[in-house]
């Protein structure tokens, strides 16, 4: 038996070791912060692309090549993908037309559903009801649209320069007779020249901040291909300070949460990929330009990784461009030509196939999480880190329950707990 | 001055570790054992990648009865008692093993119960292949892990014989016993 001089010699050392490493552990976190985020990502794309590469190594390619073609065609969606997304982000021109063109619209849409001529006149039994209601809701949704002074400057000299379209200088024209929207906000000049003052430095600043970005990002495909590259070494390292009273139980945990974590990701990207495939043909169909669909696809498969949330963003998407978007032509003769209705039906149809078919058939009952850990998860993420926040809350919360329930499992069939 | 020359040597055994690579010497270990003859050198490396070395102290136990099996251990160095507690919580000893030899292997099938432990009776050191390393071998390099499983039911069948040849001769000599008994009575 091991003396206990020695025992206690051991924990001593383990401990001391232990609280060094989580230290600089957590002090770089802290100060890479930056960082954590293409880690994370990097290390979940090699993660969901692990099947692909053993796939590839079985058809007889050698593991490096495997892993370039992956990174190769990972880059190729990427730049496709990043590429069509950046043709269809406006400019800062085609920017205000857009704003002006969606404040028309949406002046038009609100008097259209309280089926009012004007502000003042009498609406239908909505109006009656929480016409001061959705008023309100209408204001907010306006005051993000309204130019303020630098911008309506900006608006005037391409005016001046003739380069705005005749129908957008009839929105801006109607738009103007509006009394709510005629006048700049009425928020105070400092913030108008707040803003003014952040668009010059963001554009002064644009390439720093472009190479800022590159060089943090850099290091996902690096993280990527190191992560694919290992062939057990980071297992055995592991492994390697696990006491050996505990080493058979920790590499069945290990494999036990790897198998898991690995089908949960796989099967959440899948089933959001899926999710955005139907939106995207579905809005094809409807009439959306390609370029629209896909952007309003691509947004509404990543957003729907976000439990509950995520359609509403998607819905949400489709529903503005569906405003401001003219001259419908849907591909198949029977769908109505009005955009709205459309983008409803196809985000209904897009939910009840995630439902009902994806999700079942993806992810099975495998984790289930309460509700309510769901809607708490997905908010505190939101507060904790934004977007990103959201998105990997839920991820996170499964792979912590994995790892628990799994540690608990394993540790009493191995009498280490009673 | 001791504590000078326990430094000297512990460097000595990294430097060592560092330069020769240890992997080698696994591959030469698993070169000899029985389950995995059949191999070549660049199989034996593969698998050589999912093999866990583990040091053992003297009455530390490598696993014990009624665990669940996840691997089988090689005895690279040492000695290794195959134990079983009886009615009277006294460990029976079952077999010996030394270096060289396996112990653990039903565990590369199923995750059953272990039916008996294993105890290091001297410093030992030991190889560790687990079951679901050897089925991922089976999905990435089938034809290492088609040889490993045959030669898993060749060695398994030969114990299965050993057994009933025992249980055999076990029988028998009851069945003399008892006749013994019979025609003294």
């Amino acid at each position: 038996m091991i003396s206990n001089d020695r025992l206690n010699r051991s924990r001593i050392f383990y401990f001391s070791l232990f609280f060094f490493f989580i230290s600089i552990f957590s002090f770089l976190i802290f100060v890479l912060k930056d960082l954590v985020l293409p880690i994370i990502l990097g290390i979940l794309a090699a993660y969901i692309s692990l099947p692909g590469v053993n796939y590839l190594k079985r058809k007889g390619i050698p593991k490096s090549l495997a892993i370039v073609i992956l990174l190769g065609v990972f880059s190729l969606v990427v730049f496709v993908i990043g590429q069509k997304i950046v043709s269809a982000i406006p400019n800062e021109k085609e920017n205000l037309e857009l704003r002006v063109q969606l404040q028309y619209k949406l002046d038009q849409n609100f008097l259209a559903l309280l089926d009012k001529t004007d502000y003042s006149s009498e609406g239908n039994f909505l109006d009656d009801l929480v016409g001061d209601e959705l008023y309100q809701i209408f204001q907010g949704l306006n005051s993000f649209l309204v130019f303020n002074k630098h911008e309506s400057s900006e608006f005037k000299k391409y005016i001046k320069k003739s380069m705005i379209s005749e129908r957008t200088l009839f929105f801006y024209n109607e738009n103007l007779k509006h009394p709510f929207l005629s006048t700049p906000n009425s928020k105070s000049n400092k913030l108008d020249e707040n803003t003014a003052n952040k668009s010059k430095t963001k554009s002064a600043s644009k390439i720093a901040l472009f190479l800022d970005a590159i060089s943090i990002w850099i290091i996902l495909p690096f993280i990527f291909i190191f992560v694919l590259i290992d062939e057990g070494e980071i297992k055995s390292f592991f492994l390697g300070i696990v006491p050996n009273r505990y080493f058979e139980m920790a590499f069945t945990t290990f494999s036990n949460v790897d198998v898991a974590i690995g089908n949960y990701l796989r099967g959440t990207l899948l089933q959001s990929s899926l999710v955005g495939l139907v939106i995207f043909i579905g809005l094809t169909i409807i009439g959306f330009k390609i370029q629209a669909a896909l952007l309003i696809g691509i947004i509404a498969g990543i957003s729907n990784a976000i439990p509950f949330l995520g359609p509403v963003i998607g819905l949400g998407t489709g529903l503005i461009y569906a405003m401001i978007v003219e001259g419908i032509n849907p591909i198949i003769p029977f769908i109505p030509a009005n955009p709205i209705v459309g983008v409803l039906i196809v985000v209904v149809i897009a939910q009840f196939l995630d439902n009902a078919v994806f999700q079942p058939i993806v992810l099975g009952k495998a984790v289930n999480l309460h509700p309510l850990v769901v809607v708490i998860g997905v908010t505190g993420g939101s507060i904790i880190a934004g977007f990103w926040g959201m998105l990997l809350a839920i991820p996170t919360i499964v792979i912590f329950k994995v790892v628990i329930s799994t540690v608990y499992r394993q540790a009493k069939a191995y009498y280490i707990i009673y | 001055m001791e504590d000078s020359i326990k430094i000297k040597s512990l460097w000595k055994d990294i430097s060592k570790e560092l330069l020769t690579g240890q992997k080698q010497t696994i591959v030469d270990i698993l070169k000899t054992i029985p389950l995995l003859k059949d191999l070549s050198k660049r199989e034996l490396k593969v698998i050589s990648k999912f093999a866990y070395e583990r040091s053992f102290e003297a009455n530390e136990f490598v696993f014990e009865a009624g665990q669940p099996g996840a691997a089988m251990f090689i005895i690279k160095e040492g000695e290794i008692k195959i134990v079983k507690k009886s009615d009277n919580d006294e460990y029976l000893e079952i077999a010996v093993l030394q270096s060289g030899d396996i112990f653990g292997e039903l565990a590369l099938l199923d995750s059953s119960p272990r039916s008996a432990g294993a105890l290091a009776s001297k410093p030992t050191k030991a190889i560790a292949i687990f079951r679901e390393d050897l089925n991922g071998l089976l999905k990435t390099h089938p034809e290492i892990g088609g040889k490993i499983m045959m030669h898993l039911a060749i060695i398994t069948g030969q114990r299965l014989k050993t057994t009933t040849n025992h249980v055999i001769q076990m029988e028998n000599e009851i069945n003399k016993l008892k006749e013994q008994l019979n025609d003294k009575q």
